[in-house]
């Protein structure tokens, strides 16, 4: 980590942690996902791994931890108050335009955060968004129906890490030493007790089913205001290439700058399995749709 | 956005093995072959050097950007004895290549030079260090459906007429087809050896006596080979989102049956593009393909 450092900013009078290196034109927000208290890995800035270094040779670079991880309080369980506080957090950091990248549920954010501020957040990468996608009449995704408890052990991040892999390389010690810490931190652990006491079921995903309903809404009417890039591993078993595709479609149907990416060999973590890929994916884009960042 | 409307430079030439061959060289760095698609004797449309004008000059202010009139096609000479054969334009190809004692190189082939770039690597794995593939029906499994989209134009053969519809219809935004493209198109129509090769193909039936069963004689064994996993190359399949003659499923497919294989794959989607997306974005076609080369130096 030579050009991140750990930070904290204050976002409506609550900490904000952060993890960034000096600021630039143009940041490179980065938005997590996992649904606290309910996927079976603690996410969080460390989710991002060796990529954000990477990058920050060339970007400013900002991942955040979202209310209720790491050392970001607890805040609404719900996709409203996610978009919300980032909102409320690019204020505070003082950014008035950025690319935002944003992992399964932090690519709904980021989308719904380029649609209500599009002047702000001018590009979005939409990375293995399986919250995103079209799901119809599926069939039970059974992937992580049986973590090993108690949840957030070690033993048990290991396994929903090994489940979502394509290859277990990149679950290293250091990297399930930080998993470990989030799922310690009082904000995870109120969440999580929020989550089992009902939350998840009254709030989180009646929020998550109107915010899937508020994008496919948008992609029939005015669709995207920014460019989009959709990158989908080619072994996600949360979603198959099929559901990237057609969440591409709706995407390209009224934005122009839509690319869709698949890497290969790569689950639902494409950053941390192909950082090379990944950073030549985000890098291209990025001056494609910013020819000054070339 | 910067212009990519300027007219190609007076190209170079070479003889390979007895054929003069048209190609232009530019910029210095790792070595960048691009090969476009089409075939010779076609009356309603004609590939050269020109297709990857939005390119050329934009690739090579950082790598060294070789493209050349394929066998028959652009201003190179026809096949020799009459060879109308995708075998032959391979073959051509590679002497071209080694003639001119490029490094290993990264091919870009698009279309039928899709397959070409394919071919050329599954037969000499030591002259490439990696392939792109762009919207190439010829060398994907499944249905094409050019001639469902382009048969039968509404105007006659070889005129500007026909020759901008065609590639109308190739495209997803009919603005794309400039007066330059049909320019540079006609130009090739007109010379007398391509012509002849119009003779061969369409007047002899070249067309549906060698070239289309030779090639799909050579298809089944270049799938069977990419199947077993003889590529052993970085592959990036890159496809414009609206192509009706090579529609999006068909480069799925053809990126899983190299991806079984091939860790370092890539597929890629550039929307609001038809079957020509280097004409059609050129800025992200180009961002898109220097990433990867760097990326696989």
């Amino acid at each position: 980590m030579q050009n991140l450092t750990r930070d904290t900013f204050t976002v409506k009078g609550a900490p904000a942690a952060v993890l960034r290196n000096a600021p630039a034109r143009d940041p490179l927000i980065f938005i997590h996902g996992g649904i606290p208290g309910s996927s079976p890995y603690c996410s969080g800035v460390h989710i991002w791994g060796g990529v954000l270094d990477r990058l920050a040779a060339a970007h400013g670079v900002l991942a955040v931890d979202l209310p209720g991880h790491g050392e970001t309080p607890a805040g609404a369980p719900t996709v409203d108050a996610y978009v919300e506080w980032m909102a409320d957090f690019l204020s505070a950091a003082g950014i008035r335009s950025c690319f935002a990248i944003g992992h399964d549920l932090g690519g709904l954010v980021a989308l719904e955060l380029a649609t209500r501020l599009p002047s702000l957040v001018r590009g979005i990468s939409v990375v293995s968004s399986v919250a995103l996608a079209p799901t119809g009449d599926g069939v039970e995704n059974v992937t992580l129906a049986h973590p090993p408890v108690p949840l957030w052990t070690r033993n048990s991040q290991r396994w929903a890490f090994e489940q979502l892999s394509y290859a277990p390389d990149h679950i290293t010690e250091d990297f399930l030493d930080a998993c470990v810490a989030a799922a310690q931190q009082p904000p995870h652990r109120a969440t999580a007790a929020a989550m089992r006491d009902g939350a998840l079921d009254n709030e989180f995903i009646p929020s998550l089913m109107r915010a899937k309903g508020r994008f496919y809404e948008l992609c029939r009417g005015p669709g995207i205001p920014v460019p989009v890039q959709v990158i989908w591993g080619s072994h996600d078993r949360l979603g198959s290439l099929d559901q990237a595709l057609w969440l591409y479609r709706l995407v390209a149907s009224r934005q122009t700058a839509a690319h869709f990416h698949v890497i290969n060999r790569v689950g639902s973590f494409p950053f941390r399995e192909d950082p090379h890929t990944f950073h030549q994916l985000i890098n291209s884009f990025c001056e494609a749709v910013f020819p000054h960042t070339a | 956005m910067a212009d990519h409307r300027q007219a190609l430079p007076d190209g170079k030439w070479l003889d390979v093995d007895g054929v003069r061959t048209r190609y232009y060289d530019q910029g210095s760095g790792e070595a960048v072959v691009l090969i476009y698609g089409g075939n010779f004797g076609t009356s309603d449309s004609a590939s050269s050097a020109y297709t990857w004008s939005s390119n050329l000059n934009a690739l090579a202010k950082d790598f060294r950007v070789v493209c050349f009139d394929k066998l028959g096609q652009g201003f190179t000479d026809n096949p020799p004895d009459d060879d109308y054969t995708m075998r032959a334009v391979v073959r051509h190809a590679r002497e071209f290549i080694g003639a001119l004692k490029l490094p290993p190189v990264h091919l870009v082939g698009h279309s039928r030079g899709g397959y070409a770039a394919m071919r050329m690597a599954l037969e000499d794995h030591d002259l490439v260090k990696s392939i792109t593939i762009v919207n190439s029906g010829t060398l994907s499994p499944g249905v094409g459906t050019n001639e469902v989209v382009l048969s039968r134009p509404p105007f006659p053969r070889g005129t500007r007429e026909c020759v901008r519809w065609v590639y109308e219809n190739y495209s997803f935004a009919p603005a794309v087809v400039t007066e330059e493209w049909v320019d540079a198109v006609m130009e090739t129509l007109a010379l007398p050896k391509y012509q002849a090769s119009i003779r061969k193909m369409e007047g002899e039936k070249l067309a549906t006596k060698l070239f289309l069963p030779e090639l799909a004689r050579q298809k089944r064994d270049t799938l069977q080979w990419i199947a077993e996993g003889r590529l052993q190359r970085p592959v990036q399949v890159v496809w414009g989102f609206n192509d009706r003659t090579a529609v999006i499923e068909r480069g799925i497919e053809l990126f899983q049956l190299i991806a079984a294989h091939e860790r370092r794959a890539q597929f890629h989607v550039i929307n609001q593009s038809g079957h020509f997306p280097f004409r059609e974005h050129p800025d992200r076609f180009n961002r898109l393909l220097a990433g990867f080369v760097a990326a696989n130096s």
